[in-house]
């Protein structure tokens, strides 16, 4: 299956999952921090919310690495495309256009409403795939094999319902 | 050392951006269960990361000298209730947090808007913490001990 970025072939799965366990091992072990993009979210929330959730000390201590690392994210999205055929913006959303296509109102709407299930849900569950389910589950948190088992049950749930009950497919 | 941050993001992203793992319709075959290159990539990944961060610890100081400290995650009722919501979210835009970063970067329109109401659900949790603090047993916020 080709990826939605100018159809290119995805590199092999064994390829990008050593590559991700260097990077979480890298941080660790040159920096002290554990691998986890979602508490970025609240690094950004605490400049506008002075709320205690986001004035804690978990969050003011790990600015300085997280705030670059996502910088680091988007650049390597935009290297990526730039080194894959070029970087143009786009809507092109794969199978949800086929399937369901709301136009770019209804799909910036439906972003949105994904979006706060994403943000709202880690910050409960205390964290994502990244350090819940790649750093967590490494290093035998249960609280990560809970949330991970969670959140894949939530996904499972409501792709299946999306996808074979709402919206079919043609498979 | 932020440089390096940046550093290791961008061969994150690169890596998330190339292997499907922050491509819609990855997301959708992996929770469809018509296609393994997602869960290759988590199994893999956990797999070679467990024992390094075993042997990390095993070594017990960083590359730079310091003792290892890796703060641990609390256990509560959020564990389950926040990841059954992410996983909604997760398959509505096809992105988890790291994908949102990085499909902004590919110049994919919507994950903007994936990005506004991550940051708006975030914001909405913080708000409300006190309240739904006992409910789900979450743990008490240490603020305004250390500076950041």
């Amino acid at each position: 299956m080709p990826l939605i970025l100018h159809g290119l072939a995805p590199i092999h799965w064994a390829v990008a999952g050593a590559g991700i366990a260097l990077i979480t091992l890298a941080l660790l072990f040159i920096a002290n921090r554990r691998l986890g993009i979602s508490t970025g979210l609240e690094d950004v929330c605490s400049f506008v919310l002075p709320v205690p959730y986001f004035t804690r000390d978990a969050v003011r201590s790990a600015r300085k690495w997280r705030l670059p690392f996502i910088a680091g994210l988007v650049v390597g999205g935009f290297l990526s495309a730039i080194l894959g055929g070029g970087w143009t913006p786009t809507w092109n959303l794969g199978m949800f256009d086929e399937a369901i296509g709301f136009g770019h109102a209804g799909t910036l709407a439906w972003m949105f409403a994904g979006g706060l299930f994403i943000g709202f849900g880690t910050r409960l569950a205390g964290g994502c795939t990244s350090g819940h389910g790649i750093f967590g589950l490494s290093n035998f948190e249960r609280p990560s094999l809970i949330s991970t088992i969670s959140f894949m049950a939530g996904g499972i749930l409501t792709t299946q319902l999306i996808y074979r009950v709402i919206f079919h497919l043609g498979s | 050392m932020a440089l390096l941050y940046v550093l290791l993001g961008t061969i994150f992203g690169f890596i998330l951006s190339r292997s499907g793992a922050a491509d819609y319709n990855y997301i959708q075959a992996m929770f469809l269960f018509t296609n393994f290159q997602l869960y290759g990539i988590i199994g893999t990944a956990v797999a070679i990361t467990a024992p390094g961060i075993w042997l990390i610890k095993r070594y017990g100081r960083t590359a730079l000298g310091r003792p290892i400290a890796i703060e641990l995650k609390p256990q509560h009722r959020g564990n389950i209730v926040g990841g059954l919501l992410f996983g909604i979210g997760w398959s509505m835009a096809g992105m988890c947090p790291g994908p949102i970063f990085v499909n902004i970067g590919e110049g994919k329109i919507y994950a903007l808007a994936a990005l506004a109401g991550a940051l708006a659900g975030a914001g909405l949790f913080g708000a409300v913490y006190a309240r739904v603090q006992g409910l789900f047993r979450l743990p008490r916020l240490v603020v305004g001990t250390r500076d950041g």
